[in-house]
């Protein structure tokens, strides 16, 4: 398969994140959307990577995909805090609901 | 006859955009948690045909193995599981298809019409010596900046959900 065909299924995959991202209502919804962009785009780092004309660039979007995993590993375990936090304090987790900081 | 990878490719595909729409459109949250898992695996299964063999196997056991069973954690400890009509999704209807058809069009169309200047790669090796050489060479100031990030996210989620009185 070539370039573009991982990058039409990368780009499918980020229109889907998106979508979850806007139009869910509940917080660890838009969480699993975040999931879905991150996912996307650590795809694209490693198939560039993998078609890359320099050899000593072969390995360098594999690089950025493992930054990219562990960044997305440390954002949910910090954003399932504060949803699990806000949870216990508004016993409510749907994002249109949490209205105390509209003013 | 078609060829393996491409055999592969088409499958990974129809796993990926297949359980990716359950994510994003399932009424039930924990259906969307557990169909994310599939999307994991199936992205790990490109990374093995784009000859990348410990990130495919990184993503299998951090993403699936952990991230995710923290978001079905926190989506069992959060919502109401046992009614999955309340916890479900806000579709706002005909706006939202349009945007995100224009969206996929507007990507598509880029990525058709741009001149990538791309080789075909011949061959695949293993990855794992040289990733890791790479990491401990010209990448080791930002490998010990994600290894304080992960620290300092632990230690940030504890602060967060620890109980009792926090002056």
């Amino acid at each position: 398969m070539n370039l573009e065909g991982y990058l039409a299924v990368s780009a499918a995959l980020f229109t889907l994140g998106i979508i979850a991202f806007i139009s869910r209502r509940n917080s660890i919804a838009i969480l699993m959307g975040v999931e879905l962009v991150l996912n996307a785009a650590a795809l694209n780092f490693v198939a560039f990577s993998r078609f890359s004309v320099s050899p000593a660039s072969r390995m360098e979007g594999q690089i950025f995909a493992v930054f990219i995993i562990l960044m997305a590993a440390a954002e949910a375990v910090v954003a399932l805090a504060i949803a699990l936090t806000v949870y216990r304090e508004f016993k409510e987790i749907r994002a249109d609901r949490l209205t105390q900081l509209n003013g | 006859m078609i060829e393996l990878p491409l055999l592969f490719f088409y499958l990974f595909t129809i796993l990926v955009l297949g359980v990716g729409l359950v994510v994003t459109f399932s009424a039930n949250l924990l259906r969307s948690a557990f169909a994310l898992f599939f999307v994991l695996f199936g992205v790990a299964g490109f990374y093995v045909l784009l000859g990348g063999d410990f990130i495919a196997i990184v993503q299998i056991l951090v993403y699936a193995g952990g991230v995710n069973v923290l978001l079905i954690f926190g989506t069992m400890l959060t919502t109401d599981v046992a009614n999955p009509v309340k916890s479900n999704l806000s579709f706002q209807g005909i706006l939202t298809a349009v945007g995100a058809i224009a969206l996929f069009l507007l990507l598509y169309g880029v990525i058709r019409s741009a001149n990538w200047g791309v080789i075909t790669p011949d061959k695949m090796e293993p990855t794992t010596r040289l990733l890791g050489r790479m990491l401990l060479k010209e990448y080791v100031l930002p490998f010990e900046v994600i290894s304080f990030l992960l620290l300092s996210a632990l230690i940030g989620a504890l602060v967060l959900v620890i109980k009792g009185d926090r002056t």
